[in-house]
């Protein structure tokens, strides 16, 4: 019997965490290590299952910050980690996520959010670590931030991680909310396409004129792989091209324009939004995750009764999508933000709308996801207001 | 097959995600698509423990229920979680031992003795599958067949048995159910 949710089968009913776990192995991750954490905890489970029919490696660390530091060792040592993690236990990550930055390590982090702050609510949503997942670890960093709205999304954009990360030699965070991280979805495997497969720039030429830091036109140094005798030296301090600690003034800043200029120059290959009746919208939501999925609903049903709403849905979260969002604000008369958190997206949104748009918040932290009829009627409230 | 919602609420260790998802294996094989949410309390026994299906013949569009068309209350913990999302003409089907209030809204009442009709198999724990049984047999959303084929890939081997003797039963209760209100 064939049925649907056996694991040959193309068509499956998978649940967002697991198809993390699947979009990871697809990716060619092949080490994870991670402390459970509700609700992220199926990642590291099927991990577990996977990783060793292809000959990869899971282990469970003692907790979360010698997990993160396992990943970012994996990755020098040649293979593309992950780990996967929720609030406190992204907190306890931020110090190696930053040395990971700084090292210019690739390496995934997945973070599923539930309420906080501190344990929060375990087992409930919440879209709260907004602003961790940018400024979470000290210091300016570059850091990629994706955030999926369904569990085909999931998979698809675990994989992009992966390709994101090694090919710029950037973390890069997927930002999932409990619903979407629980949720269970009928997908179509074979029709998640094959995306390409990015690898690291390895170094070559001769070992004696490589420096593991080089300025590079494209702002990527390659990388020393383990064995083929390139010396290298990785610390978190700042560092000159040799890899070596500096405190010259020049050098250091060099060092933080090129790590943070590498995301500048390459912004187009990261930048990732949906949109949704943005063309002419008087109101424009914008909205990610699961309260995405509740805004396409409430933009199609205010269409369906001649409202002019539209849905900008930002895939990158960090870097934001600002040209782009700043095109389709400036003909909105109000943008409209509803977030499972106090307000956190909406002062980024803040920042890029011109003074005639109204911004208008749709704020929910009780645990509970914001339904679509709620956003229909703030969306009706402001075409009534103008 | 007609797109609707259904959710399965009880106590925490009632079994009712893992039946929700057995529902979903059997809708995904005649054609369906689904999407399944969970809400429930982080003790493994006890609490509001519950499992939504949003089923179509297209990609489900908003994932989470917002207008039921069937639900099953399994315990009184569980009756007034749903006061805001029973759809009009909602079939509710409660246990008629455990649940003794009743929710708010405008719906079909049947209560069965699902959980003792368990404890007469033999097992309190199969009673998420009298559950399933008899409000698919209520509201036809689902042939027995199919359930059965479903309950056979997720049910542990050495209670294979067991879980379809529980599901028949629970069919079986539903041919002559008494309409409440």
């Amino acid at each position: 019997m064939n049925m649907a949710n056996s694991h040959e089968n193309k068509i499956q009913n998978l649940q967002g965490n697991h198809a993390c776990a699947l979009g990871a192995i697809a990716a060619g991750c092949r080490f994870f290590a991670g402390y459970p954490i509700t609700p992220s905890s199926e990642i590291a489970e099927r991990m577990a299952l996977e990783l060793p029919k292809v000959e990869g490696t899971f282990i469970q660390m003692e907790d979360e910050i010698a997990s993160m530091g396992a990943v970012v060792g994996a990755s020098i040592g040649g293979v593309k980690a992950m780990t996967a993690t929720s609030g406190p236990g992204f907190s306890l990550k931020q110090e190696n996520l930053g040395y990971a930055a700084a090292t210019e390590v690739p390496c995934v982090i997945i973070n599923v959010m539930r309420g906080g702050p501190s344990t929060g609510m375990p087992t409930r949503p919440a879209q709260g670590d907004i602003m961790q997942a940018r400024w979470g670890t000290h210091g300016d960093h570059p850091i990629i931030v994706l955030t999926p709205c369904s569990v085909r999304e999931i998979y698809e954009l675990t994989i992009h991680a992966f390709n994101l990360s090694e090919s710029l030699r950037v973390p890069v965070l997927v930002l999932i909310d409990e619903v979407i991280g629980h949720l269970i979805e009928t997908i179509d495997l074979s029709l998640t396409g094959t995306q390409a497969l990015a690898e690291r720039r390895w170094a070559s030429g001769p070992p004696k004129d490589f420096k593991p830091y080089a300025m590079t036109e494209d702002g990527i140094p390659p990388m020393p792989r383990p064995g083929d005798g390139y010396r290298t030296h990785t610390t978190g301090l700042h560092h000159s091209e040799s890899g070596f600690p500096t405190q010259n003034p020049a050098e250091v800043e060099r060092f933080i324009k090129r790590i943070l200029g590498k995301l500048e120059l390459h912004r187009e290959r990261i930048e990732n939004f949906e949109t949704l009746e943005c063309e002419d919208a008087e109101c424009l939501v914008v909205a990610y995750g699961i309260t995405a999925r509740a805004a396409k609903r409430a933009v199609k049903q205010a269409r369906a009764e001649g409202i002019k709403a539209g849905l900008f849905r930002p895939v990158t979260l960090w870097p934001f999508p600002e040209e782009a969002f700043r095109a389709l604000a400036a003909g909105a008369a109000s943008v409209l933000v509803p977030e499972m958190n106090t307000g956190q997206l909406i002062l980024e949104i803040e920042r890029h709308c011109p003074d005639a748009t109204r911004v208008v918040p749709l704020n929910r932290f009780d645990g509970e996801p914001i339904a679509p009829v709620q956003i229909l009627k703030k969306i009706k409230e402001q075409v009534s207001h103008d | 097959m007609k797109e609707f919602e259904i959710r399965f609420s009880g106590s925490g260790g009632q079994g009712l995600i893992l039946v929700t998802r057995i529902l979903a294996t059997a809708l995904v094989e005649k054609g369906m698509k689904i999407a399944q949410s969970q809400s429930y309390e982080p003790t493994s026994r006890g609490g509001l423990s519950r499992s939504d299906l949003v089923a179509s013949m297209e990609t489900v569009d908003y994932p989470l229920a917002s207008s039921l068309d069937y639900l099953l209350i399994l315990d009184e913990v569980a009756v007034e979680v749903s006061g805001e999302v029973i759809g009009e003409g909602c079939l509710v089907l409660a246990d008629s031992d455990r649940v003794s209030s009743k929710p708010e809204g405008k719906y079909s009442l049947y209560t069965l003795p699902l959980v003792s009709t368990a404890d007469k198999l033999g097992s309190r724990r199969v009673a998420n599958l009298v559950a399933l049984g008899a409000l698919a047999g209520l509201g036809s959303f689902c042939d027995q067949d199919a359930l059965e084929m479903a309950t056979r890939f997720h049910a542990p081997k050495g209670f294979l048995d067991l879980n379809l003797d529980a599901l028949r039963a629970g069919y079986e209760l539903s041919i002559e159910a008494p309409r409440i209100a």
